[in-house]
């Protein structure tokens, strides 16, 4: 049989599709969709601009002021009555609006970058955490750690009301205690938290003590509480709850409105701008990175990386970081998108950049009120400014989801 | 289901309490002397008195450990925010500074305007966005689904600000076809009701009300219904492609259906859960988004008053407002889970 | 006799971003009244591809069904308008589909989907179609119908939900039953259930199926002829008994020796076919099957080998060798 048949000498699976990385892969998707390519255009030229601006045209802000040119129309040549060429033409400051645009584009950038690295930085890491905390079972070392920080946020009430800083630490070592005497009393369980009670009491309250018997009462009640929490060694479900909760809260507020609240009070700035438009994101963040992680750790790498006994760090950085990355890659695009249109909410409402700073929501509420005197151009040029640059990020987030999407590959 | 409900009530309490405390919080935000910030310099020593035991800027923020400390342990809980907790329980949202009245007074005037032109916003937003989402995902990659992406896409990046001052310009200053802005032209009254002036007239029979309150109300109702359109549209369509995509579809065509009771019955009613979410975050959008567009079109609504003041530094209407707006989004959101559980079979009420 | 479906030349491309997808690659072959048919390969080989080209279920774009014709009834099924078509599907010719669990609408109950199709095409009133439907439930052997009528498919298990697909397919006693790998998510016992069930409601009913499956084993005992399919394209074809005692396609060999047998020896080694079926966007010129072939020579890679007739009446094979591979004596 083998005599007549012949054998070819490579019995290679030409068959087999050519191997390409996953980001290549989406690279390629990316450049081929329409859309997202004039999304990458639109933000490369808003980037370059804002960049080169601001470090290769000189505006100072402060000085720019011609009350000779006030409000004027775009001049395209110059002539005897326009001596000087305004392409967006003038504001009521006889500034010239192409310049400010583009200037105004730095601080957009800004805003948006900063905003979108607090909200990144703070809730990716809260809702990563949290997910993995949830769905992992915690080591010796990491329930000590949880238990011990628990016992000394607790503690830090009772510690606070005695002016007694040392006592929050006796309760850290509880929680500490009751981790490493997991089998201590188990099967009595009701005996242990008892225990573990009247230990906690009798911290409060003899530190307590020390202040008034009325404070002694309190801390001692207190105490008890923290006490028998500890008794039983929490899992890492706790963490990611009071997280979500946190979370929750700010979620409970519409975005803006949080943003707006927390400049009215902070008073305006820039700068207040960013942090406040970057904790309001923060909570976006962390959900989008939880439930990631809850599915990534349910799927069989992440479950054979555990089988094979590998440290929980590892399998954090090494399995699941990698793979939701897709998802928080596009949010943080639609999120650039999202702060500049923010940063511009506030800016003209008052609340943003402060004046002469070229901002362009800044320029739309002061100019608004020339409408009816027919300066089209002042509110015309910042508005497209605005929308082009969040367009783009826009486009570019909905290509980059599509491109990374494994789903849709065919 | 009556269990059910009154679970998901009680578990919505401890964020609740999380909102007071936050915006309880706001006002430690304030750079310096609140009493000073808040009445400036030149106040006088009785009006910043006032203010100080209008705050209780005297007492500690949370619990007062020397009291307690001295035995007293009412006065260990006499603190700026039991008090601030405890009027809200009595539905007291403070006073105005400026104008020394309860704002739960000129709420009762302000929200209705609000009310109005949100509602106004979403009916356009879903009469619009739903079925040009249906449309575009039964017709994917045609002219008209790409024409709703990119309007859609347009729709989310778009400055409603800018779009409002836009609209003025074109529709009041050029053409003059609209008012610039207001609820109704002086010299026109409508009896109130409901204080919704479209509602109002039209129950009254005032068709000269009606049409005047239908043209201030229009720009303002298009610009703030922009954002949620371009969203539930968007939504509508990628949840309906996701359920094109699934077997039962292709069961239900293999059944012999037409396209249409394909779509409408069998995709819709899937579909339209994750909508429903969206649409709910959507009315946040819409309360938020109020102050924007209230303030373009001198909308007499608390998205102006908050604007005010926000300007007049009158802190406590921007708390309450802020306060109201977030429980308002916390019960829609709550409606939008019960509507959840009676759309899907397979959400058990228990 | 005349057959009651026959298949010409039926070719179905899918257009999409990695290039064209070769689906089904024109294949030709008739369908007898009251016959079962088993139609064989592995995933990707086109065949259910083309059971949804039959019933026009391609979604257009990215697919189209680029020629052939299906003569169902003296009509050629893919030149029928679209409302036409939608008479036939569900009423004359109705399929069932491999995943019982996601292929019920979670939101309406059993009963409504069932009685759906009665009210579409028999013109049943809701109450007749009720009766009907629960007539059907109890047919197909599911336990206290009318109690079950008002469940929804989650109440259901995935047995029962194939019973209820079933019960759905045969609603309107349609002359030809298409079954994409209806037991292939279903757990052994229950596999056998469906089959035996259909194989009695066949009888009953006196309609054709279309089994459509990988498991060679599993059509072995209830078809009548075959078709086994690879890289879109029938390479052969016969009445079930030449199949398996006169194989003559070496794939088919492959496909016969992959399956595990209660007669042999324990210890015998399973026989697998090397390597993967070609890449559908860019087939070889030649055999298809030509890279995992053990019998292949240069003429295979050149030229497509095409069905032509084999030993007996109605077996057919496409392969260049055939004969020489016969005299070999391997089996």
């Amino acid at each position: 049989m083998t005599e007549t048949t012949p054998v070819l000498d490579d019995l290679t699976d030409f068959a087999v599709r050519e191997h390409r990385s996953l980001w290549l892969d989406a690279w390629r998707r990316l450049i081929s969709n329409r859309t997202a390519m004039i999304g990458l255009i639109v933000v490369t030229i808003f980037v370059l601009s804002a960049v080169g601006a601001h470090f290769f045209w000189q505006y100072d802000a402060k000085m720019d002021l011609d009350y000779g040119a006030k409000l004027v129309a775009p001049v395209l040549r110059v002539s005897e009555e326009f001596p000087e060429i305004h392409i967006f033409g003038t504001d009521k400051l006889g500034r010239d609006i192409f310049r400010r645009v583009v200037h105004g584009g730095w601080n957009s950038l800004r805003v948006g970058l900063v905003a979108v690295s607090i909200s990144l930085a703070i809730g990716g890491n809260l809702g990563l955490f949290a997910g993995f905390f949830e769905s992992a079972d915690l080591n010796r070392f990491e329930k000590t750690l949880l238990m011990a920080g628990i016992g000394l946020s607790l503690g830090a009430l009772p510690a606070w009301i005695a002016r007694q800083p040392f006592q929050s630490l006796l309760f850290g070592l509880l929680g500490i205690v009751s981790v490493s005497t997991p089998s201590f009393l188990a099967d009595k369980s009701k005996l242990r938290r008892l225990l573990f009670g009247i230990f906690g009491m009798l911290v409060g309250a003899i530190f307590g003590f020390i202040v008034g018997p009325m404070v002694a009462l309190v801390c001692g009640v207190i105490g008890l509480g923290i006490g028998l929490l500890l008794a039983k060694p929490v899992s890492g479900k706790v963490f990611s709850n009071i997280v979500m909760r946190i979370m929750d809260i700010i979620l409970s507020f519409p975005s803006y409105l949080l943003a707006i609240a927390i400049v009215a009070f902070l008073g305006p700035g820039l700068e207040k701008g960013m942090i406040a438009i970057g904790v309001v994101g923060i909570p976006i963040y962390a959900r989008l990175a939880r439930s990631a992680v809850l599915s990534v750790t349910q799927k069989e790498y992440v479950l054979a990386a555990q089988s094979v006994g590998e440290g929980h760090g590892r399998i954090l950085f090494k399995h699941i970081v990698p793979n939701i990355l897709s998802p928080i890659i596009v949010q943080a695009t639609m999120g650039l998108a999202n702060a500049i249109l923010s940063a511009a909410a506030l800016g003209f409402l008052g609340l943003g950049a402060i004046p002469p700073e070229p901002e362009w929501g800044a320029m739309l509420g002061d100019s608004y009120k020339y409408l009816s005197s027919g300066a089209w151009w002042a509110v015309l040029f910042p508005g497209l400014a605005i929308m082009f640059s969040v367009l783009g990020f826009n486009l570019l987030g909905d290509g980059l989801r599509d491109a990374l999407d494994p789903k849709m590959r065919v | 289901m009556g269990r059910y409900i009154l679970r998901r009530l009680i578990s919505v309490i401890p964020t609740l309490i999380g909102v007071t405390l936050v915006i309880f919080l706001f006002q430690r935000l304030i750079p310096g002397d609140p009493a000073v910030a808040m009445l400036g310099e030149h106040a006088t020593a009785e009006n910043v008195a006032r203010i100080r035991e209008q705050f209780g800027l005297d007492k500690p923020a949370f619990l007062d450990r020397d009291a307690l400390a001295e035995g007293d342990l009412p006065g260990f809980f006499d603190s700026q925010y039991v008090s601030y907790f405890g009027r809200l329980l009595q539905f007291d949202l403070g006073d105005s500074i400026h104008r020394r009245i309860p704002i739960a007074e000129t709420l009762e005037e302000r929200f209705p305007a609000t009310v109005e032109l949100a509602l106004l916003a979403m009916g356009l937003s879903l009469i619009i966005g739903i079925p040009i989402g249906i449309l575009s995902a039964a017709r994917r990659n045609s002219i008209l689904d790409g024409t709703t992406m990119v309007g859609s896409l347009v729709g989310v990046s778009v400055p409603i600000f800018w779009l409002g001052i836009m609209e003025i310009m074109l529709f009041a200053v050029i053409l003059k076809w609209l008012p610039s802005g207001g609820r109704l032209s002086s010299g026109v009254a409508i009896e109130p009701i409901t204080n919704l002036l479209l509602l109002d007239s039209l129950l009254t029979g005032n068709w000269a009300g009606f049409t005047d309150a239908l043209k201030h109300i229009i720009m303002p109702a298009v610009s703030l219904a922009t954002i949620p359109t371009a969203i539930i549209t968007r939504m509508t369509r990628s949840s309906m492609l996701d359920v094109l995509q699934e077997d039962y579809i292709r069961t239900a065509s293999a059944k012999g259906l037409a396209e249409r009771v394909v779509l409408f019955r069998h995709a819709l009613k899937n579909a339209f859960l994750p909508v429903i979410t969206i649409i709910g975050i959507q009315v946040g959008s819409l309360l938020a988004g109020a102050v924007l567009t209230e303030t373009i079109f001198s909308w007499p609504g608390i998205g102006k008053w908050v604007y005010d003041s926000i300007l007049g530094r009158d802190y406590p209407i921007v708390q309450g407002v802020t306060l109201l707006i977030a429980i308002i989004f916390m019960l829609v959101n709550l409606l939008v889970d019960l509507s959840y559980a009676m759309l899907d079979p397979r959400i058990s009420y228990e | 006799m005349k057959p009651l479906m026959e298949i010409k030349n039926l070719t179905t491309r899918f257009h999409t971003q990695d290039g064209t997808v070769n689906a089904v690659n024109g294949i030709s072959y008739s369908l007898d009244q009251g016959e079962i048919l088993g139609v064989v390969g592995e995933s990707g080989c086109g065949k259910s591809v083309h059971a949804l080209s039959i019933m026009r279920l391609i979604q257009i774009p990215p697919g189209e069904i680029a020629a052939g014709e299906v003569i169902f009834d003296d009509r050629d099924l893919l030149k029928l308008s679209d409302k036409d078509m939608r008479s036939v599907r569900g009423h004359e010719i109705a399929m069932v589909f491999q995943d019982p669990m996601s292929s019920l609408n979670p939101v309406y109950t059993v009963g409504f989907q069932i009685s759906e199709a009665l009210i579409l095409h028999k013109n049943m009133n809701k109450r007749q179609a009720k009766e009907r439907t629960i007539e059907l439930l109890n047919l197909v052997g599911i336990p206290e119908a009318r109690k079950r009528f008002d469940n929804f498919p989650h109440q259901f298990s995935g047995g029962m939900r194939q019973r209820a697909m079933i019960a759905m397919a045969l609603s309107c006693e349609p002359k030809l039953l298409i079954a994409d790998e209806p037991t292939t998510a279903l757990d052994v016992t229950i596999q056998a259930q469906i089959i035996n069930l259909v194989i009695k409601l066949q009888q009953e009913l006196g309609m054709s199926v279309m089994w459509i499956t990988h498991d060679l084993g599993i059509v072995a005992e209830m078809v009548h002829r075959i078709n086994v399919m690879y890289a879109g394209s029938i390479i052969e074809r016969g009445f079930v008994d030449d199949i398996y005692n006169h194989t003559l396609h070496p794939y088919t060999m492959g496909l016969l020796g992959s399956l595990p047998s209660i007669d042999e020896a324990p210890g015998t080694k399973l026989i697998s076919i090397p390597g993967l079926p070609p890449d559908l966007v860019d087939l070889p010129s030649g055999c298809p099957f030509f890279a995992r072939c053990t019998y292949r020579e240069e003429r295979c890679a050149k030229e497509q080998p095409v069905l032509e007739n084999g030993l007996e009446e109605g077996h057919s094979v496409a392969c260049w060798r055939w004969r020489e591979i016969q005299k070999m004596g391997v089996s």
